[in-house]
């Protein structure tokens, strides 16, 4: 072991350990079931991932700049629901910008108490998720939001239509990533994300806004959750007022599966991703294999767990930790 | 300063202590006028009200209903799906010493310690909509709502019915979505469609159960997975509408949706629409409305003295293309 970190193959491992996580799981499951790997079913979970991923990649912000978003969930209900509600009341070419700067407001509000005011990111974001979850039962009154015209609205083409071939969501989800790939990678704003969560101290001395930075991964957060809002809405053309419950933790799973530091300071945009495809592939790979269902949910966190174990040992170039 | 601000609290004390003893005169009159009419007092606490239109709708007719009727005066809780929550309520309750507890059991084991407790205050216990597990049945006094299992075998007679009418009772292969693990209400409708559907039709292949958690969506990637898995699927059976119209969407994604035939539970408004596009084909007809007036029926005719089976079941009739002109589309 020792050796092999040494060499150029170990050096290859430490940087790709979650691609090779990736990589058995594929076989695995491809041995398992030979449909795993058909083009219908591929496309099927990268479209029906793209909603998680759209959200994964604005809490990436969130996370290596130290913080944590646990609303997304409950902030992706509120963006379903008021888009498909004012749908019908002023049209979809006004009910989509209006959505955006709701939700963004949410998203303001969130990045001004945790940047400005240094509110801790968990007990914040924690507790927006039931303040939004209330706002939105209260906006809907309860009720499922269904778009009366089905068949005759346009706003249908984000969920359901389709490109060369390849699903809106699933397009929409890759240009989003690569844009804020490079958002994150190579403009200085990006850099300041990094420099934020890796050393706030050393940030502020360095004379970058920190609060600021702050502000802005919320902000960006909540932008993507109006994007996965908008999938969503369009995919189903109604929605129930918990649609986006529980979402948060399969989104921070993502991120983290990428490699992203809780602490803060690391991370990238396409390791986000590959965390995205990994979960979904899991969980419809599980389905494919007709795994009980109760067991699904122990395998499930087995093999992110044994995921994140392979990235580490692969970085560290031992299975096991020195300091047992 | 200080000495100020203690003289207005005291002031401000006073003039509520003084308007509390006069509304209380004010009350102890009105109770002596009132005496033979004094209002029932009745508590509820919900599942998770706003999970879903059913439970909006069950609250809002709840409180309507009580509102209709003079005699009865309700504390409307809501226990946000979360099982320590409605402990809490039900204590809650039982410490205001209502007449009547109506509890609509998050979960049909955890809740049975607190409904003893409310039975050993010698509160009368109404559960209502999904019962709670047969341990707790000796402290509750009736069970008001749907049955279950009922409905679960009314969908396997309506899917083998359809399958009959296009000849294929013969080779037909099911799918299940069913609702959310644990649920009561999910195992009963499970249990009612599997029990029954090899009785009236034997020659039905049941191939895979998997749980869609009363979500469209989730069980919308759950019939994505059915179709990859099989070629041939010539009916889908959901818990509840819900979550079959979630499984029609995939099927009409795949262009796979002619040819199976959809039967659901719960006729949500969505599924009674796909009944009228043809895309949906049959479900159980259970009303919110019905729902929860029987619960506080019930709960009226027990502060009253009368006496109630224990399993108060109200009707609910199957519903499909065919018949579908007979019943009014569902509010939620």
């Amino acid at each position: 072991m020792e050796s092999m970190s040494k060499a150029g193959i170990g050096r290859f491992l430490a940087r790709q350990g979650i691609l090779i996580a990736f990589a058995v799981f594929i076989i695995g499951f491809t041995l398992a079931n030979g449909r795993f790997l058909s083009p219908e079913n591929v496309m099927g979970v990268v479209r029906s991932s793209a909603i998680l991923g759209v959200m994964a990649l604005g809490v990436t912000f969130v996370v290596i700049s130290g913080n944590l978003d646990l609303s997304v969930g409950s902030m992706m209900s509120f963006s379903t629901i008021v888009v498909l509600d004012l749908h019908d009341k002023i049209g979809p070419v006004l009910a989509i910008p209006a959505m955006f700067v709701m939700t963004l407001c949410l998203g303001a509000f969130i990045g001004f108490l945790v940047g400005y005011l240094k509110l801790n990111s968990l007990i914040v974001t924690l507790g927006m998720l039931s303040a939004i979850h209330g706002l939105t039962l209260t906006y809907s009154g309860g009720q499922n939001m269904d778009i009366a015209d089905k068949e005759g609205t346009w706003f249908s083409v984000f969920g359901q239509g389709s490109a060369l071939g390849i699903p809106v969501p699933i397009l929409i989800f890759l240009l989003l990533a690569a844009l804020l790939g490079i958002v994150l990678a190579k403009t200085p704003f990006g850099r300041k994300v990094y420099a934020v969560g890796g050393n706030g101290t050393a940030a502020t001395f360095s004379g970058i806004k920190r609060a600021r930075i702050v502000f802005l991964c919320y902000v960006m957060s909540s932008f993507c959750v109006a994007v996965a809002g908008l999938i969503q809405a369009s995919r189903s053309l109604g929605s129930q007022n918990t649609v986006g419950q529980g979402l948060e933790l399969d989104v921070l799973a993502a991120v983290i599966l990428g490699g992203a530091s809780l602490l803060g300071g690391s991370g990238t945009i396409f390791k986000t991703v590959i965390g995205v495809l990994i979960l979904g592939f899991i969980q419809n790979g599980l389905l494919l294999v007709g795994l009980q269902f109760y067991v699904q949910f122990v395998v499930t966190w087995a093999i992110i767990i044994l995921a994140v174990w392979l990235d580490i040992a692969a970085k560290r170039g031992k299975l096991l930790s020195t300091i047992a | 300063m200080s000495k100020m601000f203690l003289e207005e609290i005291t002031m401000t004390l006073r003039t509520i202590l003084t308007a509390t003893a006069a509304t209380t005169a004010l009350s102890v009159a009105g109770a002596a006028y009132a005496e033979s009419h004094s209002p029932m007092r009745i508590g509820i606490t919900q599942n998770n009200v706003g999970v879903d239109s059913y439970q909006t709708t069950y609250e809002n007719a709840f409180i309507a209903a009580a509102e209709a009727n003079d005699n009865v005066e309700v504390v409307v809780l809501d226990a946000g799906g979360d099982v320590a929550r409605q402990i809490a309520q039900m204590e809650d309750l039982i410490q205001q010493d209502v007449d009547a507890i109506i509890i609509w059991p998050t979960n049909g084991e955890a809740v049975i310690p607190a409904v003893r407790k409310a039975h050993s205050a010698e509160i009368p216990v109404i559960v209502t909509n999904s019962n709670i597990a047969e341990a707790g049945f000796d402290f509750v006094s009736t069970f008001s709502g749907p049955d279950n299992i009922t409905q679960g075998s009314r969908s396997a007679e309506i899917m083998c019915d359809r399958f009959k009418a296009l000849g294929i009772e013969d080779e037909a292969r099911v799918v299940q979505i069913s609702g959310q693990p644990g649920y009561t209400t999910a195992i009963e409708r499970q249990k009612g469609f599997d029990d029954r559907l090899p009785e009236v039709c034997p020659n039905v292949t049941l191939v895979e159960t998997q749980p869609g958690d009363w979500n469209r969506e989730k069980s919308q990637q759950v019939m994505e997975a059915f179709l990859v898995k099989y070629d041939d699927i010539d009916g889908v059976y959901a818990g509840d509408d819900n979550m079959g119209v979630g499984a029609l969407n995939a099927a009409l994604a795949a262009d796979r949706a002619e040819g199976i035939t959809f039967v659901g539970a719960t006729n949500f408004a969505v599924g009674y629409e796909a009944m009228e596009r043809g895309e949906y084909w049959g479900s159980i007809y259970q009303s919110p409305v019905d729902d929860a007036e029987a619960a506080l029926q019930s709960a009226i005719d027990l502060i009253s003295g009368e006496e109630l089976p224990f399993l108060n079941y109200f009707d609910t009739p199957k519903i499909t293309q065919d018949n579908m002109t007979e019943f009014t589309k569902p509010v939620f």
